[in-house]
């Protein structure tokens, strides 16, 4: 069976942040949640100035502490490797954005769904054809658009990204177009000391 | 509270330390008084303290659930939290307060009123329950510290210190509430309940600055929520409620006066300063920078 993953191309990252205006367009997250972000980071002094892009998203771990925490047994991972939430079994108990070392989760709070965008009472047309998938309280995060997946199309912000700094496939497949990169670059995974074993590499 | 960090990045697109913000005041209070309860009762199980008994049930089983259930974004399921005892802490913990309260009222019950041999059970059918409740109340008072040390995401708590320092607040303010509460009650036995007390807030203090220390050495970002604690936003707070109000001030108490006045102050001071511990372990909690040795192969100056 595969084992979904994604690299991130440290190198083609512009910050253009279209992934994330995908993400937020594919799965209709309420404002202010995120699945993805694209982090910046400046360093250096004047004129020797730097600003570095970092995508980050779930890294649907091997070790997933998020699955091992859940209580309700809410938390499971697909044969896919993919780390699933299932809404109607999650409690909202906050254990697995708490166990989650990489800040990789979301609880819904239940404002979201009756404020509206602009705060209003009113919820927006989109908002009104996305809410539905979530149920308020419990929390959310990236499944790699495994709906997409299922249909055998690559996550929202893979195909969107303009330079193809974010590569998703098999990483179980030497051959695989993220696995040639993680050989043949160096990749690393995100805090390996947490020891979650992370299926998402970044390379540079 | 404002941030003044620059260190800390909040909820924004910036790589830097980022605040648990998970579990909040509800949570402190379900811990705090689950503990508190847990504490009291199993202080007054040993010393034969019934009203002890039923009020660390009381607490446990009221204010615990209440402000879990407050925390919870799906209270109305809160049910399924028993589904997995088998790895999730939360899971057991939920289990274990269920046990201490439903087997701890059946004891006290049997205590006033001989329910078992009204039902005419067996005779040690009461005091059976009596120990099933104190194995759910050790767990109670154990649990919430291994939820916590369990997970790897904040070096603050993934340290073994976190359950002994669970067990141990619970431990010191079951006894302290007992001595307090049961001054006329406990007659002689008081002067052992106060030298208990005394010893366990002297271990408190050991273990919450063995939990300092261990979180400083063992990464940055747990260097960084010590330096919040110790020297930042939370020092005033950390320093003066958990240290001096909560462990020294209540050991001086005890200390310098045998009467019940001074129990009740103890009492009050150390429950102060095990609130504000509970709180502040939540509070400087810090994510790590997700991409620190990435940033440091990109030619960027570490970001931890």
């Amino acid at each position: 069976m595969a084992k979904m993953g994604m690299v991130f191309d440290l190198k083609a990252c512009i910050g253009c942040n279209a992934c994330v205006v995908a993400c937020k367009q594919e799965n209709s997250l309420p404002d202010g949640v995120f699945f993805t972000r694209t982090l910046s980071h400046e360093h250096g002094t004047y004129p020797n100035v730097k600003r570095v892009y970092i995508p980050t998203i779930c890294n649907q771990c091997e070790d997933a502490p998020c699955e091992k925490v859940c209580p309700s047994g809410a938390t499971y991972t697909r044969a896919d490797g993919i780390v699933m939430v299932d809404k109607d079994k999650c409690i909202g108990c906050s254990s697995c954005a708490v166990a989650c070392p990489y800040d990789m989760r979301t609880m819904l709070d239940k404002e979201l769904f009756t404020k509206g965008l602009f705060g209003t009472g009113e919820l927006t047309p989109f908002e009104q054809q996305g809410y539905g998938r979530y149920s308020p309280g419990t929390a959310v995060k990236c499944d790699f658009c495994s709906e997409r997946v299922d249909a055998g199309l690559q996550p929202a912000c893979v195909a969107t990204c303009p330079t193809n700094a974010r590569i998703f496939g098999d990483i179980d497949d030497p051959n695989s177009a993220p696995s040639v990169l993680i050989r043949e670059r160096n990749g690393r995974q995100p805090l390996p000391e947490k020891n979650t074993r992370p299926k998402v590499w970044y390379v540079d | 509270m404002t941030q003044t960090n620059p260190r800390l990045v909040g909820n924004s697109f910036k790589l830097g330390y980022r605040f648990q913000r998970y579990w909040d005041t509800s949570m402190a209070l379900a811990f705090f008084f689950a503990e508190a309860g847990a504490g009291l009762f199993l202080v007054s199980f040993h010393f034969d303290f019934l009203p002890g008994m039923i009020a660390g049930l009381a607490v446990a089983g009221t204010l615990k659930p209440y402000f879990h259930l407050a925390h919870m974004g799906v209270p109305n399921k809160s049910w399924r939290a028993i589904l997995r005892p088998d790895r999730s802490w939360v899971s057991r913990g939920a289990i274990a307060i269920g046990v201490m309260v439903g087997f701890g009222v059946l004891y006290v019950v049997d205590l006033g009123f001989g329910l078992a041999s009204r039902l005419g059970l067996p005779a040690g059918a009461g005091e059976l329950a009596g120990w099933l409740a104190v194995a759910g109340a050790l767990t109670v008072m154990c649990y919430q510290g291994m939820a916590m040390s369990d997970s790897e995401s904040f070096t603050l708590w993934a340290s073994t210190l976190l359950p002994a320092s669970s067990f141990l607040y619970a431990l010191t303010a079951g006894s302290l509430i007992a001595l307090a509460a049961g001054w006329e009650i406990l007659g002689e036995r008081r002067a052992a309940l106060a030298d208990l007390a005394l010893l366990l807030l002297l271990l408190d203090f050991v273990v919450v600055a063995g939990i300092l220390v261990r979180a400083a050495r063992k990464s940055k970002g747990g260097a960084f929520s010590v330096e919040l604690l110790t020297r930042g936003e939370y020092a005033g707070t950390f320093i003066g409620l958990v240290f001096v109000v909560g462990l020294a001030l209540p050991a001086a108490i005890l200390f310098a006066s045998a009467t019940q006045a001074a129990a009740l102050a103890a009492t009050a001071t150390m429950l102060a300063g095990f609130l504000a511990f509970r709180l502040l372990l939540f509070k400087a909690a810090v994510f790590e920078p997700i991409m620190h040795d990435l940033a440091g192969s990109l030619g960027l100056p570490s970001a931890r």
